[in-house]
């Protein structure tokens, strides 16, 4: 009760419970962001296979990253283009 | 223990996995709690210890001289399921499953638990699994019986933050859990010095079903191995019992914040209008 009292008199320092409720809402975007590696190598043959049906693309070359910074996350992908693909554009009822 | 006592058939049980993610938060005094509860309250209860390996469910209870079989021996069928169900010495209706202390816990699959689990729903009315911490075989195993789960979270970030990935992990697999609260410390909560269950629902996004303040007869309990829910003035074990019944059906009965104990100058305080 005399803690409560002195630190009213004080003036209020924050509470230690909304520094853990604040780093916990920060941690758990986080943790929901965090892609497994199968995930990450699974996107990265998508994404190149599909490239690779419009351009020439140099498959070791290419790169795939997520990237953090504090208010979002980007899905940066990387490639050099050698030149355009010169074949009919896939059907979109053809399989694959 | 005679046959009849454990052989009923063709009963609707509901399973129920109570799980955490984080180790030593109250899951096995949980389900120890919530187990005896029930039962009191005259349903037909078995409590599984899922933990292979490291078994604890049995000593919390009390009942570790009478293991014979084990979850294992039950699940591959060197059992019979009632062999294995030990019966309380306390409480009537009140079974355990104890786990093996020898085996790791790959000797069990989902799949075997699967069917154990409805071997199981027809003999009891609930099924209630004591899950070991972690997310691997053994949450596995525990998760593929059960239709409900229950996190057990203290107020503490790490707890959270592993209560929030299996809370993930559950809805992944279509079981929408419900949050217990453990070992809250009024005083800490009043103080701003300790979350206080609305931030642990506004961070969780999970409905609550009880909350439980930290309480010293726990560990006397636990020493002595005399169920929580039997003891005089156990503020935990009135909790508990009061989760037991909301999950026994009455689902409106309302959840009790726990307050800080009254000193006398507090309320003397509170009286003067000092108090917070």
């Amino acid at each position: 009760m005399f803690s409560d009292f002195f630190r009213k008199v004080r003036g209020n320092k924050t509470d230690s419970k909304d520094v853990a409720k604040q780093r916990l809402k920060f941690a758990l975007i986080y943790d929901k962001l965090e892609v497994s590696d199968d995930t990450l190598n699974s996107l990265h043959r998508d994404i190149m296979e599909v490239i690779s049906h419009y351009f020439e693309i140099d498959q070791k070359a290419f790169k795939l990253d997520i990237r953090r910074s504090d208010d979002l996350s980007a899905l940066v992908i990387n490639t050099p283009i050698l030149g355009p693909k010169h074949r009919e554009r896939p059907q979109a009822d053809s399989p694959g | 223990m005679t046959n009849d006592e454990v052989e009923r058939c063709n009963l609707e049980g509901r399973t129920i996995v109570i799980t955490s993610g984080k180790g030593g938060v109250g899951k096995t005094t949980a389900t120890a709690c919530l187990g005896a509860a029930i039962a009191l309250e005259g349903k037909r209860v078995v409590v599984i210890d899922m933990d292979i390996g490291l078994r604890n469910l049995d000593v919390v209870m009390g009942l570790e001289n009478r293991i014979i079989f084990n979850i294992v021996d039950a699940v591959k069928g060197k059992c019979k399921l009632k062999q294995a169900a030990i019966k309380d010495r306390r409480i009537d209706n009140l079974f355990l499953i104890p786990a093996s202390q020898s085996d790791n816990k790959g000797v069990l699959t989902p799949k075997e638990m699967v069917q154990f689990g409805e071997e199981l729903r027809k003999q009891f009315d609930f099924v209630l699994m004591d899950c070991p911490a972690g997310i691997e075989r053994g949450f596995e195993n525990s998760v593929a019986a059960a239709d409900e789960a229950i996190v057990i979270c203290t107020p503490e970030v790490a707890s959270v933050r592993d209560a929030d990935r299996v809370i993930g992990l559950l809805y992944a697999r279509s079981i929408t859990p419900k949050l217990v609260v453990n070992r809250i410390v009024p005083e800490m909560v009043k103080r701003g010095d300790m979350l206080s269950h609305l931030d642990m629902v506004d961070v969780l996004s999970v409905e609550l079903i009880g909350l439980v303040p930290m309480d010293d007869q726990v560990v006397i309990s636990s020493n002595t191995g005399i169920p929580l829910v039997l003891q005089k003035r156990s503020r935990a074990g009135e909790a508990f019992q009061r989760i037991a019944m909301r999950l026994n059906g009455m689902t409106d009965l309302p959840i009790e914040v726990p307050q800080a104990q009254g000193h006398f100058w507090k309320k003397i305080g509170n009286k003067l209008g000092i108090g917070k």
